[in-house]
């Protein structure tokens, strides 16, 4: 690790150029654009967000917000727990503890900094973190590894039986830095009355294990308006996901991230429904108007990322998108599984549905809710079982009419790796074009962007689309 | 008996298999040493570990695996397609971890394009990672629903005497196998690390009966052998990532020393402490197979993992550890660093590998880094 990065800590240093850039959209337009000249690497995220108006603004607000919650947890007196994206915070909020998301932070320093989060990416290898593990964990736990982060105090994860890989890191940190640890387990199945019953069976051991770290008991009140807010945020989410399937899609595309990125940090929470709101406003505005969301306006093309979207470095993917005309309709990360999705008329048991009625209805909620978080729901038996992986991407391109499917992800994702290319195939089929995308979602140094957007261009135009 | 060939175990188990099938037994394969394989066996099946040995191509197993995939998988894939599994009955996938899980769809999806490969016995046996009072009671039901489709499957019955005589059965090969390690003692010191675990390996495919006798036999043979045979070698222990060919044991035995214990899916790590033979079999087995389980697919078991490598380490008086992962291999691999910089910590030395699974596909490199760890202990 170079060593100026060991002068920081990373949490403290992330909301640092967060809070800043939000500070940047208080002057006027002509001192924001001067400024931009002054930040050559870093106004590839902000001008694109800052550009989205009032919802980007939100958006660096609430990172901004995170960010802050974890570097003064420890002094607020609240207890912080590492944690993976797949993970709905709402829980710990109910239980006043932060979330530290290895992957949000991971995304973060991916998006925003030149040279990515390379120092602790390695990191992680230096300490005997195996190298082809996941990049997404890797890009920020290098950090907490080498005690450049808050002092974690406990970890939990839901992980094991969906993605191994992922629990791992939280496994392998938990028995490096000695921290108590936590996994929920998913069976290999979803709706079975035994699966149904385990969802729930772990949960409670997971609410025990809160309980335990933090000293907080679990508050019924508390619960209930964290559950409240979510129904009202899953509500939005319906009214924006209908309207993303018009054609053209009135959601500007960076809406995607803003949609599972403000979940992860703030499931639950009512600065997350503000900004949902935001945006709905806008997506509304422009399906009255039949507009495309996309800056040129024109929609050539409706593609469904079947995994993750690429962050390294800047937000280079979603401008490349755009420039082509191309709308991306939702990822695995973006779709939330209320029973009421649009994408789930006919399979609403594949759903969860929020029941504020007393503690054990919340709790329940909870536990079917965790179990349908993105990659949790659909990734954790084989890919061409009942509501998985294949059944569920089909699903939302026929429901969101997408023209191809991509898949992106990371070296470390063995999960996906292991069955994408009869994936591919079946998905072609079905007459989906489908596209493996073989760089790194969080490290530029697999396949510069260059060259994944070369291959991009290649895809779109040897396969006709364009 | 001649075990002139310390191969000689897994060859006779091989033909044991193929002479089971001769005389119309069943045979179904299976994947992970999860596995409770006294149901199978209770079922008159017989089980049989799948390995991948001997495979010098991957086209099969690359095109339908991703390029970040653990060889051994795909090795069992690569057989699978050609034809060499065509004598299974069955196969039982096991979501060990997550490239294994993956092999339920790589192998049915190439079935598409090479005929016959898949049997109409195709089971996803799914393992909870933790084994807490609920996973514990998951687990059960997933035995049942195993036995309720042999039933179905076969045409057998599988009832609760059928398990017991199936558990005492493979408990016998179990307390072998335990005194068979006290050969491999210092004080003792008679019997090799290629054979202890050529005989392990070959524990995972004989029919048990037969298994126990020859191990029977084989030991009868050792007893008689001068003690002191391995006497002023340095004592390896190998640790890590699936491995069921020999010859990184034997290499480490080339070099002058001796493997005198291994935690190791296919070897002794497979078979454990006993299983209870005087309670209920089903919830017997689940104890036995989830709760002393000592794979790190287990997460969050790290600590309890270190003790019995520590514990293993003393009994055996060993002077050094070998860690070794198969790429791509993250659960192996992670957990070898935290065990190496936690070993050291107490004065054990310790080296870490990575490889490739089945035969050494670099062997100067392995043999260089294993001679290095030899100097530093001598």
């Amino acid at each position: 690790m170079r060593p100026e990065i060991k002068e920081y800590n990373i949490d403290w240093m992330i909301w640092s150029i967060i809070k800043t850039a939000g500070r940047t959209t208080r002057g006027s337009d002509k001192e924001f654009y001067a400024m931009l000249e002054y930040v050559p690497y870093f106004r590839g995220i902000l001008d694109p967000i800052v550009r989205e108006g009032e919802a980007g603004k939100q958006f660096l607000e609430l990172v901004g917000e995170y960010m802050g919650n974890i570097v003064n947890a420890h002094d607020d007196g609240k207890k912080l727990a590492m944690t993976t994206f797949c993970f709905s915070p709402a829980i710990l909020y109910a239980m006043d503890i932060m979330p530290v998301t290895l992957e949000a932070i991971s995304t973060l320093g991916a998006l925003m900094w030149r040279r990515g989060t390379y120092d602790y990416l390695d990191y992680c290898c230096e300490v005997g973190f195996t190298e082809t593990s996941c990049s997404s964990q890797r890009g920020s736990l290098g950090a907490y590894l080498a005690g450049l982060g808050e002092n974690i105090d406990m970890i939990v994860c839901d992980s094991a039986g969906v993605c191994d890989t992922n629990a791992n890191a939280f496994a392998f940190t938990s028995a490096y830095l000695d921290k108590p640890f936590y996994q929920l387990n998913y069976p290999p199945e979803l709706v079975t009355d035994r699966t149904t019953s385990y969802h729930r069976e772990d949960y409670y051991g997971l609410i025990a294990f809160l309980e335990e770290q933090s000293g907080n008991k679990i508050d019924e009140d508390r619960l209930r308006d964290v559950l409240t807010e979510l129904q009202k945020q899953d509500e939005i989410l319906t009214d924006i996901e209908e309207m993303q399937s018009l054609v053209p899609n009135p959601m500007p595309i960076l809406y995607n991230l803003f949609i599972y990125a403000g979940r992860f940090f703030f499931a639950g929470m009512d600065n997350y429904t503000r900004m949902l709101e935001t945006m709905r406003d806008t997506v509304s505005a422009n399906a009255a108007e039949k507009k495309s969301g996309l800056r040129s306006g024109k929609e050539n093309l409706r593609s469904l990322f079947c995994y993750i979207d690429h962050f390294a470095v800047n937000l280079s993917l979603w401008d490349w998108l755009d420039e082509h005309g191309i709308t991306q309709v939702g990822n695995i990360l973006s779709k939330y599984y209320n029973a009421d999705a649009p994408y789930l008329e006919g399979s609403r048991e594949a759903g969860y549905t929020i029941n504020t009625e007393n503690l054990v209805s919340m709790i329940d909620t909870m536990a079917q809710m965790n179990a349908r978080m993105p990659m949790v729901l659909s990734i954790r038996g084989p890919y061409d079982a009942p509501y998985m992986w294949f059944e569920n991407s089909l699903m939302l391109a026929k429901v969101f009419s997408a023209d191809c499917v991509v898949y992106n992800g990371t070296p470390g994702c063995r999960n996906t790796w292991g069955m994408i290319k009869p994936f591919a195939r079946d998905m072609e089929k079905e007459g989906l074009p489908t596209y493996i995308m073989y760089g790194d979602a969080f490290d530029e140094r697999v396949e510069s962007w260059d060259a994944t957007a070369e291959r991009l261009e290649e895809f779109f135009r040897v396969r006709g689309l364009l | 008996m001649k075990h002139a060939t310390t191969a000689g175990p897994i060859q006779r188990a091989e033909e044991s298999v193929q002479n089971w099938k001769q005389n119309g037994g069943r045979v179904v394969g299976y994947t992970c040493s999860f596995l409770p394989v006294e149901v199978l066996s209770a079922a008159n099946v017989l089980p049989a570990r799948l390995r991948g040995t001997g495979v010098s191509q991957a086209d099969i197993g690359d095109t339908y695996f991703g390029p970040y995939i653990c060889s051994y998988p795909k090795c069992i894939l690569q057989r699978a397609g050609s034809g060499q599994f065509s004598y299974l009955d069955g196969v039982i996938i096991i979501p060990g971890c997550d490239s294994m899980r993956r092999l339920d769809e790589c192998w049915r999806k190439a079935g598409e394009d090479f005929q016959g490969i898949v049997p109409d016995f195709f089971f996803h046996f799914g393992v909870p990672h933790k084994a807490a009072d609920h996973s514990m009671a998951w687990f059960s039901s997933e035995i049942e629903r195993l036995i309720r489709s042999l039933e179905e499957h076969f045409g057998v019955s599988i009832g609760e005497d059928d398990l017991r005589k199936a558990i005492t059965l493979y408990n016998k090969g179990r307390e072998m196998i335990a005194r068979l390690n006290n050969f491999r003692k210092a004080s003792v010191n008679t019997l090799s690390g290629e054979e202890a675990f050529a005989l392990s390996v070959a524990g995972t495919l004989m029919p048990r009966d037969e298994y126990n006798q020859y191990l029977g036999e084989y030991m009868d043979e050792v007893s008689s052998r001068k003690p002191g045979l391995y006497n002023g070698k340095t004592r390896f222990m190998l640790v890590g990532s699936v491995s069921d060919d020999l010859q990184l044991i034997s290499m480490a035995e080339s070099l002058g020393g001796v493997v005198a214990a291994e935690t190791l899916c296919f070897g002794q790590r497979h078979e454990g402490d006993l299983i209870g033979e005087n309670e209920e079999p089903v919830s017997a087995m689940v104890r036995h197979y989830l709760d002393e389980s000592l794979c790190p697919r287990m997460l969050g078991g790290y600590q309890a993992r270190l003790k019995s490598l520590k514990e293993k380490i003393e009994e055996m008086e060993i002077d050094g550890v070998i860690f070794q992962n198969i790429r791509f291999c993250d659960l192996h691999g992670s957990e070898n660093a935290i065990f190496e910089r936690d070993l050291e910590a107490m004065g054990i030395p310790c080296v870490r590998i990575e490889r490739e699974y089945g035969a050494l596909a670099d062997t100067g490199r392995l043999r260089m880094r294993l001679e290095a760890f030899m100097e530093r202990m001598t």
